[in-house]
């Protein structure tokens, strides 16, 4: 998981306090369960206390305190804990056992303390002696009381830390599904075409996640209305260009109609060359603003096969003053598109095929259907494009190396661009007489 | 033949009346659509060629008064539209408006002086019953054809598809259209008909210099004769 991981965050955020109500569970559940243990082990105590105040003596002035070595022996005897004792009489005086074992302070029956260097819990025991009482302090390491605690704690912390797994798991699997809806709104983004500004459809999507489709929308809105400004200013741009232009094609060619010297003449044809492909380029840049994704397209049926009938005049009358024999083979060939951009790409593969071909060439203009699919195809018989050179001639303003002609080399990006614009793919083969074969094949029709 | 442009554009408007004056037409220019309509309703032109991007009153206003005036029902003006727009939009407003023809600019001044002496021959057409295309005459009403000045001796269907070539000199015709205005005589004419009756006209009008071009695949163009 790459970047700021949500799950990792999610946990990161969930973790202290699931520990802090594990530890507060935990303190819970073993208070109550070592309070009666404790007390058990300190009635043990005040047992052996009591067993020990029957061995007092009481003299006449003095208490003794006379224990078998063998019953000592028994009372000390334990499996895992010292066991020490220390008895005084009713005015507080040792009469024997551990005189340093440290009583309990006030009335307290019993503490905490330590004692040679360990832990030890000492209970203080009222034995009778003679007519008042005789105080036995019993002692003892905390050994067992400390495996009983932590037992206690270890049992009731299981089913805690149980459930903190269980929650650690749910939140881990509850991310991803819970983000599902997400996921499937990437899926849904990431399968659109880069020129699909059209707003996300919000009303599938989850409550929650409604505030992104709301400013992932737009954003959308905004892109594309940059982009309709832009494909505006781009096209004004081109049409204001063109009356200009109109002017100076006439005045050159009014004034080619003149007599001149030689040295003027090859000058102004120069201009009047200039002129044409500056008329030209005006075109291009206003096909490429209309091919431009998100621009506004006028789709409606139309007939390739009509298209390229309309422009024959056209063409045939660039054909001549070339000396190049332009042919014809169209059968119908409908497909749904825009009229003005597919006459534009169309065009493009005649004005490039006329341009590169040798006098006396041959260039024939194909429409129909193959296959199921609506295509329109320009072929000639010129020098043909190198393999290694046909995807770099479809790249805008590239010309092939040593080509001679005035083209911009933007004549197959701007059939590229309108076949993308028509979910149509553009192919460059071999031609069957040298030369090549260019054109458009449409996904239906 | 007198012209009227309406053009807002100086120098194009200027370039454009020298060409035609050098065709030998009588050229009035405006850069206003106001008085380009005014000037049309006192005097008769043969062609008027209109740009549509006119400040103030736009050249689709104007053609619509055009086409409103009395001289005008009689015997209608031919309009040639020029716009620097192509949406198909423009167009289908223009012709739909009564324009005549159609161009886009900036345009070739052959191409342009072909349209106009295409159109001027139309609306001759619906005036008189003759045609010509330099030593050749057609006399629409009587059937027959002249190449200079000697009767030309033409099959009906060799006459029908050189009346449709002639109709539209420098433009390209299709097989198909020949065909349609051809086989008005019954019954069903061949692609390969038609190149025959083609090569028939060619070998009759090549001696005087008329020339039918073949576009290959597509069909004919009678070419501006020189």
């Amino acid at each position: 998981m790459a970047g700021r991981s949500l799950r990792a965050h999610l946990l990161r955020l969930l973790l202290p306090p699931i520990a802090a109500l594990l530890a507060l569970g935990a303190v819970v559940a073993y208070y109550p369960t070592i309070e009666p243990a404790t007390q058990a082990y300190d009635q043990a105590l005040v047992d052996i206390g009591l067993a020990l105040g029957s061995h007092i003596r009481v003299g006449q002035t003095e208490y003794r305190f006379d224990l078998p070595p063998a019953v000592e022996q028994v009372l000390r005897t334990d499996r895992f804990d010292s066991i020490y004792y220390r008895v005084m009489s009713p005015a507080g005086l040792e009469i024997a056992g551990d005189a340093d074992l440290p009583a309990p302070p006030g009335d307290a029956i019993a503490h905490n303390t330590m004692y040679k260097g360990e832990k030890v819990r000492v209970v203080s025991v009222q034995a009778p002696c003679g007519r008042s009482a005789c105080n036995v302090l019993v002692g003892e390491t905390m050994v067992k009381r400390e495996h009983l605690a932590r037992d206690l704690l270890l049992q009731s912390l299981f089913p805690d830390f149980l459930i903190a797994l269980a929650t650690l798991v749910i939140v881990w699997f509850g991310v991803k599904r819970g983000l599902q809806p997400l996921s499937r709104l990437s899926d849904e983004i990431k399968a659109r075409s880069a020129g699909d500004l059209r707003p996300i459809d919000a009303a599938g999507a989850p409550e929650e996640t409604r505030p992104l489709v709301g400013a992932l929308n737009g954003l959308l809105d905004e892109v594309s209305a940059a982009s309709r400004k832009q494909q505006r200013f781009l096209a004004d741009a081109a049409h204001q260009l063109r009356t200009p232009l109109a002017g100076l094609q006439a005045h050159t060619e009014l004034a080619l109609a003149q007599p001149m010297p030689e040295a003027c003449r090859a000058q102004l044809e120069q201009v009047h060359r200039a002129t044409i492909r500056t008329a030209r380029l005006a075109n291009q840049l206003l096909a490429l603003a209309r091919a431009e994704p998100g621009a506004r397209s006028v789709t409606s049926s139309v007939d390739l096969k009509g298209i390229a009938g309309g422009e024959a005049d056209a063409w045939v009358r660039q054909s001549l003053g070339r000396d190049i024999d332009l042919g014809f083979e169209l059968e119908p060939a409908p497909v749904e598109g825009d009229a003005f951009l597919l006459r534009e790409a169309l065009s493009n593969l005649v004005h490039n095929a006329l341009e590169y071909s040798n006098r006396g060439g041959r260039v024939t203009v194909r429409t129909g259907r193959a296959n199921g699919h609506a295509f329109l195809e320009v072929e000639d018989d010129g020098p043909g494009i190198a393999q290694e050179e046909r995807a770099r001639v479809l790249e805008r303003f590239y010309r092939v190396p040593g080509t001679p002609g005035t083209g911009s080399g933007l004549g197959l990006a701007i059939v590229r661009e309108i076949a993308a614009s028509h979910a149509a793919s553009m192919f460059i083969a071999d031609g069957s007489a040298g030369g090549c074969r260019v054109g458009i094949t449409f996904p239906h029709g | 033949m007198r012209l009227l442009i309406v053009e807002d554009d100086a120098p194009l408007a200027s370039g454009l009346q020298r060409i035609l004056e050098a065709e030998g037409h009588a050229v009035d220019v405006t850069p206003r659509g106001e008085d380009a309509v005014a000037a049309a309703s006192q005097e008769k032109f043969d062609l008027v060629i209109l740009d549509v991007g006119l400040p103030q009153m736009d050249g689709f206003e104007v053609l619509r008064r055009l086409r409103g005036t009395a001289a005008d029902k009689t015997g209608p003006t031919p309009v040639l539209v020029l716009t620097a727009r192509d949406a198909v939009d423009d167009r289908v407003r223009g012709l739909d408006l009564g324009a005549d023809d159609y161009m886009v600019k900036p345009f070739a001044m052959p191409e342009l002086t072909a349209r106009v002496r295409a159109l001027l021959r139309r609306s001759q057409a619906h005036g008189g019953p003759r045609i010509t295309h330099g030593p050749l005459t057609l006399d629409t009403v009587a059937r027959r054809a002249f190449l200079r000045g000697e009767p030309l001796e033409l099959a009906a269907r060799e006459w029908a598809v050189l009346e449709v070539l002639l109709a539209k000199v420098e433009k390209i015709v299709s097989k198909e259209s020949i065909i349609q205005a051809v086989a008005g005589w019954g019954d069903d004419l061949s692609p390969n008909a038609i190149e025959v009756y083609v090569s028939r006209l060619r070998s009759k009008l090549e001696p005087a210099s008329i020339r039918i071009r073949t576009v290959r695949g597509f069909g004919y163009m009678l070419e501006e004769f020189k």
